[in-house]
């Protein structure tokens, strides 16, 4: 690569020429992009704009984010979306740990992969589907957890149409459909711990919950971070798909997020500026978060989010 | 080193939870299944935990399946899968290969492009106008071209293709192959896992879909199967599959379990899930088993 040095400018354009085949290669790709993401997202400029069926939109500043930001829903929104988000990070955070864990108590064999075939599928099963196993799973009158129930003597419960529980509801089926998946990362992690650190437990007489604190956990440590961290990125995308299926009267002023929120006032209200208003604003802050979240995590433990 | 016979209580009470959990998510699935497969007038006995069909019949399916929205969505849905696929990995196979040849000029301004273009999503308001400016609304190839290629999966087929190694392609090029025979006859079979793997996600991906196409699509004829499930099962609008009249001219339907026609549409929804998930267990699980993970 002496070339370069003393070429400069002109070698530059000599390997662009050189290279057109796979310019042009990447040009569809590029085009893709540029048509379905650059042009909406230049659109978004409509915030700022008044919407006019006929003739220009009008500019108008920041009038529809003040109107948002005096909405009091869109407090409600922003409370759902990050008390969701929450429950959904921090609590749902362990279980895929203490399953992968606990999975690695059992040697490679029939059991093992059995609970691995089955605890990975939900994760593949659409949103609409698993609302529609849970509607079965929770059903006040059919249900299995109301058939236990009534068989242990409790009253029957409604899980999905009560405010107080739908939350909850929300990191169950959450919980159900990622924690096998989830666990995979740490499965690997576990399976490259040294297997002469274990030897060497053993012989010092260490039992099964000491070698799980001192040579399993600490080895989980970076993905743990690294998965954490990485996930707070995503804090403004509560789960539109899970949202929209989970959803009723009932409870609904309880788990709108600002992405159902979006879809609500401007497909359905036509408030096409307040909506791209608050869309707007929920990318610019999640973009801000996955960029520091990657940079974090990057310059922490060395992985990013890409 | 010395086998222990005795199976500590710890272990017990591990493989216990791990046997709930498993049940959990397996009881549900085939609760869905025997309800779909129940004989409508024994149907009510079948509790929450059963597994097994109350009698036998296939009635609710031959329901279900009759109806020619069901079978227009099914359509649709392969349509977009497939066609979907397609273009998926043809872009992003040929992005991943443009983006690994070695000196290329203007690299890092691609790959900071597509990351900006991972991170920052359109908005919904001005997807939907995009699509009716350019005529593509209630067209199925609004969702055919939607999300063409997906740069995490890109970036990954690049870690693949950065380790094909470089003395192979140099000597199929001085063998006076172009860069379309490199990437057909060299890369694309070298990295057929990966590929395989990115398209089985990229597939279930576009036959889970749901929320993009109940906007874009917005004529009944170009309905999917997710949409049709949901309007279905999640808003208990019967009457998108069964049809008014049908409930009230037919006997035969009116008899039907409604729970049990939602159930065999479950079911009919998740079964090229099913049919995907042994490749993906095959291509994706195994390698992260066996430690293939890269670093």
């Amino acid at each position: 690569m002496a070339k370069r040095k003393a070429g400069g400018a002109q070698s530059k354009l000599k390997r662009i020429w050189r290279d057109r085949v796979l310019y042009l290669t990447l040009l569809p790709t590029l085009l893709y992009f540029f048509v379905f993401h650059v042009i909406p997202i230049i659109g978004m400029k409509l915030a700022f704009y008044d919407y006019r069926i006929k003739g220009d939109n009008v500019f108008v500043g920041f009038t529809y984010f003040k109107k948002l930001f005096s909405t009091p829903v869109f407090f409600q929104i922003l409370e759902n979306t990050l008390i969701i988000s929450a429950m959904k990070i921090f609590l749902f955070f362990p279980m895929p740990i203490i399953f992968a864990i606990m999975l690695n108590e059992f040697k490679a064999g029939p059991f093992r992969k059995s609970v691995q075939v089955i605890s990975y599928l939900p994760h593949f099963l659409s949103w609409v589907v698993i609302a529609g196993i849970w509607f079965e799973f929770l059903s006040p009158s059919t249900g299995i957890l109301n058939s236990v129930l009534s068989n242990l003597g409790f009253g029957k419960v409604n899980l999905l149409t009560s405010k107080g529980s739908i939350r909850w509801v929300l990191l169950a089926s959450e919980s159900w459909r990622s924690i096998g998946w989830d666990s995979i990362v740490y499965l690997t992690a576990i399976m490259g711990i040294d297997p002469t650190l274990y030897e060497a437990a053993k012989i010092d007489g260490a039992n099964r919950f000491q070698i799980v604190g001192n040579i399993v956990l600490p080895a989980l440590a970076v993905t743990m971070v690294t998965v954490l961290i990485l996930n707070i990125g995503f804090f403004m995308n509560a789960g539109l798909d899970q949202v929209l299926n989970f959803t009723n009267a009932a409870v609904n002023s309880k788990i709108d997020i600002i992405d159902t929120y979006v879809y609500r006032i401007g497909l359905q209200n036509s408030q096409y500026s307040l909506a791209t208003a608050a869309n707007l604003f929920k990318g610019v802050i999640g973009t801000l978060l996955i960029v520091s979240t990657h940079l974090f995590s990057k310059k922490l433990t060395g992985k990013g989010a890409w | 080193m010395k086998r222990r016979k005795k199976i500590s209580i710890g272990k017990l009470l591990c493989g216990f939870i791990m046997m709930l959990l498993a049940l959990c998510m397996l009881v549900p699935l085939l609760n869905i299944l025997a309800r779909s497969l129940s004989q409508p007038d024994l149907v009510h006995g079948l509790k929450g935990y059963d597994i097994l069909p109350k009698g036998f019949s296939t009635v609710n399916y031959q329901v279900i399946l009759g109806q020619p929205i069901v079978i227009r969505s099914i359509l649709n849905s392969l349509f977009i899968t497939v066609a979907g696929v397609f273009l998926n990995i043809i872009l992003t196979a040929s992005a991943a290969y443009v983006l690994t040849r070695p000196g290329l000029v203007g690299k890092k301004v691609f790959m900071y492009f597509f990351i900006i273009m991972m991170i920052f999503e359109p908005g919904i308001v001005q997807e939907y106008f995009l699509m009716k400016n350019i005529h593509l609304l209630d067209n199925l190839f609004s969702m055919v071209i939607y999300r063409s290629v997906n740069v995490y999966y890109l970036i990954i087929l690049m870690r693949f293709m950065e380790e094909v190694p470089a003395s192979i392609q140099e000597a199929a090029r001085i063998d006076g192959a172009g860069h379309f025979d490199v990437l057909f006859k060299i890369m694309i079979p070298l990295s057929r896992i990966p590929l395989i793997t990115v398209g089985m996600f990229y597939a279930v991906f576009r036959w889970n879909e749901f929320f993009k196409s109940s906007i874009f699509l917005t004529s009944k004829n170009h309905t999917v199967l997710q949409v049709l499930l949901r309007q279905f099962v999640v808003n208990s609008d019967s009457q998108v599959i069964v049809g008014a009249a049908n409930i009230l001219a037919n006997n035969n339907i009116a008899q039907l379990d409604n729970g049990s026609l939602k159930a065999a549409t479950i079911v009919v929804a998740v079964v090229p899930i099913l049919l995907l998930y042994p490749v993906i267990l095959k291509y994706y699980t195994n390698g992260v088993m066996s430690g293939g993970v890269k670093e």
